[in-house]
């Protein structure tokens, strides 16, 4: 079944990329005394120290071999490295910027989920544990600890959510955290009959039965109407997560209320490993239940279309962006449902690019709403002159998702029109690229007023904003220079991306 | 008829009394009263999961975890809520009369449909034989029991309630589809449940300190 031999190579690595954020926050919450630099620095440092690792595995993988840990119990292939670095570089930039980010008034003087003197620890312990849980998500090879791991993000990200416990954050808290946990447990209901399907069709033992990499080769024992079962209660478990419609209500509450550098993690990495938890489980029955493919696609093409035509009404920044990531999920879902080697390569790519320009977006919207206050496009105008770093970076944002050439959101959804239109499916192709031509109405005719239109209210109030600080700034530069890169030179990732693809297009067919 | 060490008639009738007191948990309409109903579900759950553990002994472990997670500490996080807040949930969405009729029917329609085509769910030759085949439907039931206040209900705490119930129809069906889980999943399964609860009700005690409601359907700041 596998075109290539794979070398498994056992590793510490795979354990020490999520061990490392778990132990940092609790020293984090426990280290009060180190005073309130000390977190914020172990979390840059600890993202950091994750970023190489991925890094390494990565290396490792693309020469060809599968990083094994506990057994088997944690195997990190193309896919899993590709996750582990986005995961860990977009956790590094979020905590990069985050340190002046938190320092904001805002966050000292608004209600916070503890006292002000607290508050920093816990948020850092908090965003290192979640960045620790999206990780492990990543890397584990066991289907219910993958299942863990997805419902630990919701726990870990749930308090950052409502961090600032007024009643805006503690409704979009409340809503996310009941949500995701009812949705999650029809992904628990999936997983376990996936087990007890393979353990008892497959003649696995119950141990093997729960590892994904051996469920894949008994799938074709497990009866259709079985397979069906589980592959809906998991598309309904992962994809609430994912944030497609039509599960998509609880996204733009949480991920506009959330402080800004959450947002960035929430919008640009978390809902991609709750769709590689669903690619990894439903992945599995791909050869056997054709249908699948559809359903997929179709489901991506619905919250493609429906994710941007919310959008269109939005008025606030941060929801806006919010409603483009349901958008911009169904390219995601669509390309690497499809299964075919084009198709999973364009999804991929596109979920790359969507962590990188959402990520940029997010911080460019979290700038303006740290130099003005204001939130809300109709209050704010002509800021380009103001915040000519910010305009620039939310910009090729702005274009990156529109998928304007030469950016990176071009070359992937370009692959996805293809993949689709090979495969004959020309409605969704069409849906597609209205949804993208939407998108770029949404985000630029945004973009203008916020940064070259007259200010609607009174333009002396915007007098004194300034640019932000660099550690707010260089993170997003290193994103817009990426979005450029791979716009430009697609093929850099093309080592990674096709490793990863191949783990789910192989079995595709 | 079966060479299975469990009394056939014990795990009927304690099955039938986990989805009665499931009907109760939902209808119930005083907070307090709809929680006892939880935990006496759950000391039911742990003496079902008991009285299989003669079969897999490895259910010995797993009835003790449930024990400690439903019985005493979820409770124990529900009451001490309960008691902060308000005793009577917000009025659902059905009324009384007829969310009983609609429970009844769900609960005697899934069960029946769910023993007769538990092939489908579980392929396995174990899960088809008696007790564990009423099992799975006992399980599938009280599923479909908390899917339907969670769809019905608009309180917040009553919906952490619901969610509960959820969780302890998956929980039970692990008994006929999992047999073989090790302890470190189970164990995980289980306390996450007891974390999602205290988090939730703590992010719930918020709400109600903001709002002064726990009615779900006021929470409309986000929406203007």
């Amino acid at each position: 079944m596998m075109s290539q031999s794979v070398v498994e190579l056992p590793s510490a690595l795979p354990a020490a990329i999520f061990l490392l954020p778990l132990l940092a926050g609790c020293v984090v919450l426990a280290g009060k005394s180190f005073g309130s630099g000390f977190s914020r620095w172990t979390a840059v440092l600890i993202s950091g120290a994750m970023t190489v690792i991925a890094l390494v595995m990565a290396w490792q993988v693309l020469g060809g071999a599968v990083l094994v840990t506990w057994g088997n119990e944690l195997r990190v292939d193309g896919l899993s490295a590709l996750m582990a670095v986005i995961v860990s570089g977009l956790g590094f930039l979020a905590a990069v910027y985050s340190i002046r980010y938190m320092e904001h008034t805002d966050v000292q003087s608004r209600r916070g989920i503890v006292a002000p003197g607290r508050r920093i620890d816990l948020f850092y312990a908090l965003l290192l544990w979640c960045l620790g849980t999206m990780v492990w998500g990543s890397v584990t090879n066991n289907i219910i600890m993958l299942w863990m791991a997805v419902e630990a993000t919701t726990l870990t990200s749930g308090l950052l959510v409502a961090f600032f416990w007024d009643r805006r954050a503690l409704e979009a808290g409340y809503k996310y955290m009941m949500l995701l946990t009812v949705g999650i447990t029809f992904a628990l209901f999936g997983c376990v009959v996936v087990y007890a399907a393979a353990a008892a069709m497959g003649g696995l033992t119950g141990r093997e039965a729960l590892l994904m990499s051996e469920v894949r080769g008994v799938a074709g024992m497990i009866p259709a109407g079985t397979a069906l079962i589980a592959v809906s209660m998991l598309i309904i478990g992962f994809g609430t997560k994912a944030g497609l419609a039509p599960f998509h209500p609880w996204l733009p509450d949480a991920h506009a209320e959330a402080p800004t550098p959450v947002s960035v993690l929430l919008s640009g990495v978390m809902i991609k490993v709750a769709l590689y938890a669903m690619a990894r489980t439903v992945g599995i029955f791909f050869p056997t239940l054709p249908v699948i493919t559809l359903f997929a696609v179709a489901l991506g093409a619905f919250s493609m279309l429906l994710g941007v035509i919310l959008a269109l009404a939005q008025d606030d920044l941060k929801r806006l962006l919010a409603y483009h990531s349901v958008s911009q999920m169904g390219y995601v879902l669509a390309g690497v449902g499809l299964g075919t080697y084009l198709g999973v390569y364009g999804g991929l790519f596109h979920l790359l690019n969507h962590a990188l320009f959402k990520a940029l977006l997010f911080m460019s919207a979290g700038a303006v709403i740290h130099a003005t206050g204001a939130r809300r496009v109709s209050e704010l105008g002509g800021l380009a002159r103001k915040m000519p770093l910010t305009c620039l970076a939310f910009l090729v944002g702005g274009l990156s998702i529109a998928g304007f050439p030469p950016f990176n959101g071009f070359m992937s959804k370009l692959t996805v029109y293809l993949a689709l239109a090979s495969a004959g499916m020309w409605w969704a192709v069409a849906a597609a690229i209205l949804a993208s031509v939407l998108t770029m109405v949404a985000i630029l005719r945004k973009a203008y007023l916020v940064f070259w239109a007259a200010p609607a209210g009174d333009a002396a109030r915007w007098e004194s904003v300034r640019e932000v600080p660099a550690t707010m700034w260089i993170p997003m530069m290193v994103l817009a220079a990426l979005c450029l890169l791979f716009g430009v030179a697609p093929g850099v990732g093309y080592g990674l991306l096709h490793q990863a693809s191949m783990v789910l297009a192989n079995v595709g067919g | 008829m079966n060479a299975l060490p469990i009394s056939e008639d014990l795990v009927r009738t304690l099955s039938l009394t986990v989805v009665i007191t499931s009907v109760l948990v939902v209808e119930l309409r005083r907070l307090k009263l709809s929680a006892v109903a939880y935990v006496f579900q759950a000391l039911l759950i742990v003496a079902l999961l008991t009285s299989y553990a003669r079969v897999n002994h490895a259910l010995y472990w797993w009835a003790g975890t449930a024990l400690l997670t439903k019985a005493v500490l979820i409770p124990w996080f529900l009451f001490r809520y309960i008691r902060k807040t308000q005793e009577l949930e917000e009025k659902p969405l059905v009324g009384f009369g007829p969310s009983v009729v609609v429970a009844a029917v769900l609960m005697i329609g899934f069960f029946r449909l769910t023993h007769s085509q538990v092939e489908l769910l579980a392929p396995s030759p174990l899960a088809r034989e008696e007790v564990f085949r009423t099992n799975l439907a006992v399980a599938s039931t009280v599923f479909v029991l908390g899917l339907y206040s969670l769809l019905t209900r608009r309180d917040a705490v009553k919906l952490v309630i619901a969610l509960c119930l959820l969780e302890n129809g998956v929980h039970l069906s692990l008994v006929s589809l999992a047999p073989g889980l090790s302890e470190t999943a189970l164990f995980g399964i289980a306390s996450e449940v007891v974390v999602t609860v205290f988090i939730l009700l703590y992010v719930i005690e918020g709400v109600y300190r903001e709002f002064g409601t726990t009615d779900t359907f006021r929470l409309r700041e986000l929406q203007r």
